[in-house]
């Protein structure tokens, strides 16, 4: 009997109007945006710019505009909101009693953990990329429509959007994925902590962290403490996007993106490619045993309890 | 396999404190047995260490498993009620019968809807809206629609008012009690559950003061309705408990008093509450006694 489909359903039916209002939110606010009357000003590429100005953009460039600014920041909105709740979920069952429930049934604690970390962690914020590039295809369809007629959106070339959309949420989904692993440590230790400590636990964790680089650093051979803390962030960062100066769109002409467009896939593998041998490293396998560390206490919490 | 649970030398320690002190005994498929014991006599740490929750040293077999290390697969065959309101609140009680229905291979998602259309709680409502009582009998309903062979049920009508309980004992006998499957129950409302119950497992202190039938406790204890007068020569014979029953005095014997006394008195049966106190209320005579 496979148990954890059931799981991650568990985690949607318990969180799912929060998410969906996370999901919903930036799109809703683009489409605001899309629709205001040039009252809006924005900077882009260091000029100041008003609305009305982007929307006599060519209609490829604004899908592409749209495309960026909204899944990238649906993604950013459920990222952080899921960094800000990751010490309580450490405590959900056991704060509302409702452990002693799921344990009287015949799941195991290690596929209970993973399956919310799995759906918080990974499959929300993919989710959030990918309902942000869904949800911009309706504001671009609404600011192309109010600038060159609806018939622009329906003509553009979708051969080459279509595919692009689909890599960029590949390597976003392969991306946020190894970032995920290479912050495990940070980020299932500090869930850990709350298990363990309660609400002490992250206040511990960061006095821990403090302590570690400004008194336990300056008395090593070679700091350790905050490089290392670094190296993680960075990492993380890499795994999202290899490349430190490429830049595969040209955003000033249509024609440009056009021809890039065609390309990306291909740039993305490769980039992910990137990613993924930065990843051959022993301190990625340091990463991995920090963060099964994590797991395993959240585990071991979990079986103390119910 | 004879019987559904077989504990031998059980021992339970938290710290410096023993829950759990050698405590043995079986049961044999079929029966529904009364857990009774005092707050703090080791009850739900007994029943912890049944569904596989707690650690505890000794010879441990439920259902032929070994419930710390096999506890999945135990909770296939095994229900478990661990206490009220711990359903998860945010739950709708249909969304529960749908995850009960992906987690659990016994579970049957058309008998807990049939179950639940026998109560006033509706499929659509929240957990968090219902009373205590409600959320009772949808755990109750969950757990029915199990097709387990034991259920455990750790005070599960704490806090709940008599309509509740009943609701809920009703429920229990009707729909889970099949002369099969076996109930393990513990409750301080020892004089409500007392027709319900075949067996009885008695813990003071974390160790067994009786496990047995409630036939044999009919055999073996001996009320006798005395009058004041007779009183003297009553406390001479050492009985377990005097105690007051209908306006007069009674006193509880283990075994047969001898047969001066007998005519001094009318014999009665003793309720188990009366057992229980004259059992639990003197733990070191209990244990001289061998109990």
């Amino acid at each position: 009997m496979n148990r954890f489909l059931p799981l991650l359903r568990r985690e949607w039916l318990q969180h799912r109007t929060g998410w969906l209002v996370l999901l919903a939110l930036p799109t809703l606010l683009m489409l605001a945006l899309a629709a205001s009357d040039g009252a809006v000003h924005l900077r882009v590429n260091g000029g100041d710019t008003d609305l009305p100005a982007l929307r006599e953009a060519p209609a490829l460039m604004q899908t592409v505009g749209w495309t960026v600014t909204t899944a990238a920041g649906t993604f950013l909105l459920a990222a952080v909101a899921v960094l800000f709740q990751l010490p309580g979920l450490a405590r959900r069952d056991m704060q509302d009693r409702s452990i002693e429930f799921w344990r009287s049934l015949p799941c195991g604690d290690a596929e209970s953990v993973a399956a919310t970390l799995l759906m918080h962690l990974l499959v929300l914020p993919v989710a959030a990329f990918a309902a942000g590039a869904l949800g911009a295809q309706l504001v671009a369809l609404l600011s192309i429509s109010l600038s060159h007629g609806p018939l622009a959106w329906l003509q553009q070339p979708w051969w080459v959007l279509l595919p692009a959309l689909a890599a960029a949420l590949a390597r976003g989904l392969f991306g946020w994925a190894l970032a995920l692993l290479w912050l495990s440590p940070l980020l299932l230790l500090t869930m850990a902590a709350s298990a363990w400590l309660k609400r002490w636990g992250v206040p511990v964790l960061v006095i821990a962290s403090i302590a570690g680089t400004q008194l336990l650093d300056p008395r090593l051979p070679r700091p350790l403490v905050q490089p290392a803390l670094e190296r993680l962030g960075q990492e993380a960062l890499g795994a999202l996007l290899a490349a430190r100066t490429a830049n595969p769109l040209q955003l000033d002409r249509a024609d440009d993106l056009r021809q890039a467009l065609p390309a990306l896939p291909g740039w993305l593998l490769h980039d992910a490619g990137q990613a993924l041998a930065q990843a051959a490293t022993p301190a990625f396998l340091l990463a991995l045993a920090g963060g099964a560390a994590g797991f395993a206490l959240l585990v071991a919490r979990r079986r103390r309890v119910g | 396999m004879n019987h559904l649970i077989e504990a031998r030398g059980l021992t339970l320690r938290y710290g410096r404190k023993t829950a759990l002190d050698d405590v043995s005994f079986s049961i044999p498929k079929g029966r529904v047995v009364g857990l009774l014991g005092h707050n703090g006599a080791g009850k739900t740490s007994l029943m912890r260490a049944l569904v596989g929750l707690a650690a505890v040293d000794g010879d441990l077999q439920v259902l032929g498993l070994a419930p710390r290390r096999q506890r999945v697969q135990l909770l296939e065959s095994l229900a478990y009620i661990p206490d009220v309101a711990i359903l998860p609140r945010w739950a709708r009680v249909s969304q529960l019968i749908e995850l009960m229905a992906g987690l659990h291979p016994r579970f049957s998602a058309e008998r807990a809807r049939t179950l639940l259309r026998r109560t006033s709680v509706g499929l659509g409502d929240k957990v968090k809206t219902l009373s205590k009582g409600m959320v009772v009998q949808v755990h109750l309903a969950l757990v029915a629609a199990i097709d387990a062979r034991l259920l455990v049920l750790d005070e599960p009508t704490l806090g709940l008012d008599v309509l509740s309980r009943k609701a809920f004992y009703e429920m229990l006998i009707e729909e889970w009690c099949d002369g099969e499957r076996s109930v393990l129950i513990s409750t301080h409302q020892v004089e409500e559950i007392e027709s319900l119950l075949s067996d009885v497992l008695m813990l003071n202190e974390g160790r067994v003061v009786l496990s047995t039938s409630l036939e044999d406790i009919d055999r073996r204890f001996v009320a006798l309705a005395h009058d004041p007068e007779a009183a003297d020569a009553i406390a001479a014979a050492h009985p377990l408990l005097r105690y007051r029953v209908q306006g007069g005095s009674a006193a509880l014997f283990d075994g047969a008093p001898p047969p001066e006394l007998q005519a001094l008195g009318r014999r009665l049966r003793p309720s188990l509450v009366d057992l229980f106190v004259a059992l639990t209320r003197r733990p070191e005579l209990n244990r001289t006694q061998g109990l």
